[in-house]
């Protein structure tokens, strides 16, 4: 037999086929739900917000990837996903540039500069979104009205607004289902994003840890200070952020009693922000002051090693 | 039926359908046989013919004075030709002897000179350290070793798991020489003073499970306990911690935990070698792949060159192929296929171009799977990240010198990390670093 040429890599000669791409096509595939929820509310607003800010994260991450000479990684699709994350946060009716400026922070600033994929302490979509939050005071071109064309569509109070204000509430079903005027297009129906959830869990991109823990720490805190648990779970952005930011791999513990201490965290500091604060953008400070803390859980939940000798053998 | 198991670990595919169901077959002998003077851990032998020299098939032709290490024999009769480096499986060129077959009968005679009622400790480990035992599993440990532990032992825990993808050798040893298994366990047993055996089986192994029930029904020195289908199940630590429930800290020699583990191969090996006086000069290997024609579990000649063994189980195409010696977990990726079967071949695979992972790798996105699924609890992901930045004290603090390099991680790691590569070579740079220290 002549010598053919043989591939050698090292073992394992197995792997499985999940990838980071697998696994961001996934939870595109988990915001489809809500994203044609969104489109089917907003029509044209949607869509144009969510495409410019698909443009400004791929633009942005390739531009910045050149700038640092690293490979352009756009196949992995985190940064188009986190394009589509930034743009349904905002409301339909936001200008355009405010959510491209949002996404070119988030990939850029949050992500690239951080040191990429993987580095990053911060989830970037929410970094992006916080950061211009943050700056809109002073900027007052990032808060312009933006309704060029009809579609009917009604500026009023957002849930959670209303539900502080004490106003007269819509039903729990509607804004569960969906409900226009619910603020940033991923609060206008908890229900598919729920959808979505059920497929990463099924996926097993997202354990059960975190979004539960955060749920149930609010609810149980809401309830004991009077108000509607319920209510509270379905609006401001709660479910978004416990299934979908909250999980972030790169952003979030490791370890299952990691996930939950990170997960009752949040839950507390939404609850506080909710009752204490004016409430909006609570669910977003919540993870990303959480963020921040990750490293510290981590050290914290270590556990230890198979072969770490247990202490009655120690005698 | 209670199925035991550890926490941690995963499924993996098992592509065992292609040769589960195949008899053990002889494979034809080969025209040369090339045998490596180190086929197990410790020291290499010395060797015992000069080139030329007749030899006839049983025949010892290496060996060494010190206590970790194991003699070898030629697997067939025929002339030595060389006494050389030659590719051996690692990929490195080691000293061999070559020995071209005569054209007389290349089969060891099967005659009982011993019987196994009345054969003494002695005689056993004699026969076991003369007939150049390793372990067969993977480890190759010299087996004498372990035949006289200095501590009371009272578990023999035999490893049947067999947890790698495609490896059906000990699945059809268990079914086809399951009496055999059961007297070598029973020598094994005397041997140290064992009062109890406990076979591990994985489940997906039913008929083997059963064969081995069939020989030790009513017997209560003697039980299988079936583990979970999950690798890495067959790795020692996991084996005694799912069978016994007795942990394995790290430094404890099994032997201190009261057990020995031993590989079902070689307790029929030892077996052989102590009841006809046959050394380890062949052993049951599978010949798998998804291409492969005539997959099989056949018995090899210890020192078959693999090209002799791939084009007698119709393999043509190699292009671009991957030829591994051993599991797909952790086997070695052959370069050149002159390299020999060796003592502790389990498997020879060919895989084909489309399941040869891709090799681009990016940075730890933190999915956690590798921490999941990590059967010592590691933290591969830090481990892999430290050992990469050559922060090598970090990488210790992390425990990165308990990993057993089951390759678990890199098999889930979604980035493709070859995390247990970069954990091999950080592992050896500490190792280093420590010798260099003392």
């Amino acid at each position: 037999m002549t010598q053919p040429q043989l591939a050698s890599t090292p073992a394992p000669h197995l792997k499985a086929d999940m990838r980071i791409s697998t696994a961001m096509r996934d939870v595109m595939i988990a915001l489809l739900p809500i994203s044609l929820m969104a489109i089917y509310f907003y029509r044209g607003y949607a869509l144009l917000l969510i495409a410019v800010c698909l443009v400004t994260a791929a633009v942005t991450e390739v531009i910045f990837r050149k700038l640092l000479q690293k490979p352009i990684s756009l196949n992995d699709g985190s940064a188009l996903l986190t394009g589509l994350f930034v743009a349904l946060l905002y409301s339909a009716t936001t200008v355009w540039w405010t959510a491209a400026i949002a996404t070119f922070i988030g990939i850029g600033i949050g992500k690239e500069l951080m040191g990429g994929l993987g580095w990053n302490r911060f989830n970037p979509a929410l970094f992006g979104y916080v950061t211009v939050f943050l700056l809109a005071p002073f900027l007052p071109f990032l808060n312009v009205d933006y309704t060029p064309w009809e579609v009917g569509v009604v500026s009023q109070a957002t849930p959670l607004v209303m539900m502080h204000q004490g106003m007269e509430m819509p039903a729990w079903w509607e804004l569960f289902v969906g409900f226009q005027g619910s603020g940033a297009m991923a609060e206008l129906s908890p229900l598919s994003l729920l959808l979505g959830a059920a497929y990463l869990f099924y996926r097993k991109h997202i354990y059960w840890q975190t979004p539960l823990s955060i749920l149930a720490t609010v609810f149980v805190l809401t309830l004991l200070f009077g108000e509607n648990p319920l209510m509270h779970l379905i609006t401001g952005g709660l479910i978004l952020g416990a299934f979908y930011m909250a999980t972030d791999w790169v952003t979030s513990p490791i370890t299952g009693k990691g996930k939950v201490i990170f997960g009752v965290s949040i839950g507390l500091l939404i609850v506080l922000f909710r009752l204490g604060l004016p409430p909006t953008e609570g669910v977003a400070f919540s993870i990303l002051i959480m963020n921040a803390f990750v490293p510290l859980i981590e050290k914290l939940t270590k556990h230890p090693s198979f072969s770490e000798p247990k202490q009655a053998s120690a005698l | 039926m209670e199925v035991k198991t550890f926490k941690g670990g995963a499924h993996i595919p098992h592509y065992k359908s292609y040769t589960e169901d195949k008899p053990i077959t002889r494979l034809s002998s080969p025209k040369e046989v090339i045998i490596p003077l180190l086929q197990h851990m410790g020291a290499p032998c010395e060797p015992l013919v000069k080139v030329g020299d007749k030899v006839k098939i049983g025949q010892k032709i290496g060996e060494s004075e010190e206590l970790f290490s194991a003699p070898v024999h030629a697997s067939v009769s025929g002339t030595v030709t060389a006494i050389e480096p030659r590719t051996v499986p690692t990929g490195d060129k080691d000293d061999c002897i070559v020995i071209e077959a005569d054209d007389g009968p290349q089969e060891f005679e099967m005659k009982q000179v011993r019987d196994p009622e009345t054969v003494t400790v002695e005689e056993y480990r004699e026969c076991v350290r003369e007939g150049g035992l390793v372990g067969m599993g993977g480890a190759a440990l010299p087996t004498h070793v372990q035949t006289s532990p200095r501590q009371p032992v009272d578990t023999l825990l035999l490893n049947g798991a067999e947890c790698e993808p495609f490896l059906t050798c000990d699945h059809r040893l268990m079914v086809e020489k399951a009496e055999e298994l059961i007297k070598g366990a029973e020598l094994k047993m005397k041997s140290i003073g064992a009062s109890k055996t406990l076979i591990g089986i994985e489940v997906n192994k039913p008929d083997a499970i059963e064969a081995i029930n069939k020989i030790i029904e009513g017997r209560d020195d003697m039980e299988v306990v079936p583990l979970a289908v999950k690798y890495p199940q067959g790795f020692k630590s996991h084996m005694i911690k799912a069978a016994t429930d007795r942990d394995v800290p790290r430094g404890a020699r099994s032997a201190e935990l009261g057990c020995i583990v031993r590989n079902v191969g070689t307790t029929v090996a030892a077996y052989e070698a102590t009841i006809y006086d046959k050394p380890l000069i062949e052993r049951i290997i599978t010949v798998s792949g998804p291409r492969v024609t005539k997959p099989g579990n056949y018995i090899i000649k210890i020192g078959t060159p693999l090209a002799h063994v791939l084009k007698e189980c119709g393999v043509e195409e190699l292009e671009g192929h991957k030829v591994v010696n051993g599991g797909p977990m952790t086997g070695l990726a052959q370069v050149d296929l002159n390299a020999p079967v060796v003592k502790n071949t389990t498997g020879v695979l060919v895989l084909p171009p489309e399941m040869i992972p891709e090799e681009g790798f990016t940075d730890c996105v933190r999915c956690g799977k590798c921490v999941e699924r990590c059967p010592v609890y590691l933290y591969p992901n830090h481990i892999s990240t430290f050992s990469e930045a050559y922060l090598l004290e970090e990488a210790e603090e992390w425990d990165i010198m308990d990993c057993i390099e089951c390759g678990i991680c890199a098999y889930s790691c979604v980035a493709n990390r070859p995390i247990v590569q970069m954990i091999k070579k950080a592992k050896q740079k500490i190792q280093k670093k420590h010798k260099a220290k003392q």
